[in-house]
């Protein structure tokens, strides 16, 4: 096997990954290779040096799976990290679950709050547009007083919805390593 | 010798390597198979788990020759952890070591 057949197969078992993640992969075996090269070695000596594509492939995919909770943060990937912790035992649907729907409530609250501020102006324009007779300064006034208000508390909330994020992610780890009973390491 | 053993006494190597001076990816490599048998693809996922756990920063160098070189160095949480899986190997070992010594005496 040469060159380039090796990084065609390792390309192949890591078909899984996102683009830029395989692409930043194999640019490490490239780089193997030229440094091997510049020092007199063959292809073909590298290539059996470096061993099975499809078993490094095997071995990149599934540490990558193991850290993509811990780096990405997406809805779909919490969601699922809350299962899992979920999953470790019947307690946890109280201390996972209760905490979870409780912050996540005050925070779409917040963000409603904010949002709601921001359009009171409209409030004002549709009430004019419906009886143009009752406008009132103090309205017009109030409503874009809560609009900058509304922009604060967003802005507020956008910090909260992080700190948040983080917080509880932390929270899981703790947890499930509080049910596994510690970590514990492998020799 | 058996995989899952080597795998765990690689992370402690390449930790070992880099404790005193940031080295590049082949040059890791070559000094850990200088040494003991493996195989050197499986370093490269090794790099990277650990890169993403933050025991690790890379940047990249250019070199006088070919192209540039992707170089490692260890965090201070990568330092704490080379400490720990150091105290765990000794103990470990030492442990080994007795039960060989005395396996061999006593026959």
């Amino acid at each position: 096997m040469n060159k380039k057949q090796f990084l065609q197969r390792l390309e192949q078992s890591l078909k899984k990954l996102p683009a830029e993640e395989r692409r930043d992969i194999l640019a490490d075996y490239e780089e193997h290779f030229a440094i091997g090269m510049s020092e007199g070695q063959t292809e073909e000596n590298i290539v059996e040096a470096l061993g099975n594509p499809g078993q490094i492939g095997k071995e990149t995919l599934a540490s990558y799976h193991l850290e993509k909770v811990g780096t990405t943060v997406t809805t779909g990937n919490i969601m699922r990290a809350v299962w899992a912790v979920i999953g470790l035992g019947f307690f946890n649907l109280v201390v996972v679950l209760g905490p979870f729907i409780g912050l996540s409530s005050i925070v779409v609250a917040g963000w409603a709050v904010g949002v709601a501020f921001i359009a009171s102006p409209l409030l004002v324009l549709a009430d004019v547009a419906i009886s143009p007779t009752t406008f009132h300064w103090f309205q017009c006034f109030a409503a874009i007083a809560l609009c900058g208000l509304g922009f604060f508390i967003s802005i507020g909330m956008l910090f909260t919805t992080k700190a948040f994020t983080k917080g509880f992610i932390r929270y899981l780890n703790y947890n499930a390593s509080l049910v596994k009973g510690g970590m514990k390491r492998e020799v | 010798m058996n995989v899952q053993f080597k795998k765990g006494v690689l992370e402690l190597c390449v930790l070992v390597l880099l404790d005193k001076q940031d080295r590049y990816g082949y040059e890791l490599v070559q000094k850990i198979s200088d040494r003991i048998e493996i195989s050197e693809g499986t370093v490269y996922p090794l790099l990277r788990r650990l890169t993403k756990e933050e025991y690790f920063t890379t940047y990249l160098k250019e070199s006088t020759e070919g192209p540039s070189r992707k170089y490692y160095t260890l965090t201070a949480k990568g330092r704490d952890y080379l400490h720990q899986l150091v105290q765990e190997w000794r103990t470990f070992s030492e442990a080994v070591n007795l039960l060989i010594k005395e396996g061999v005496a006593s026959e």
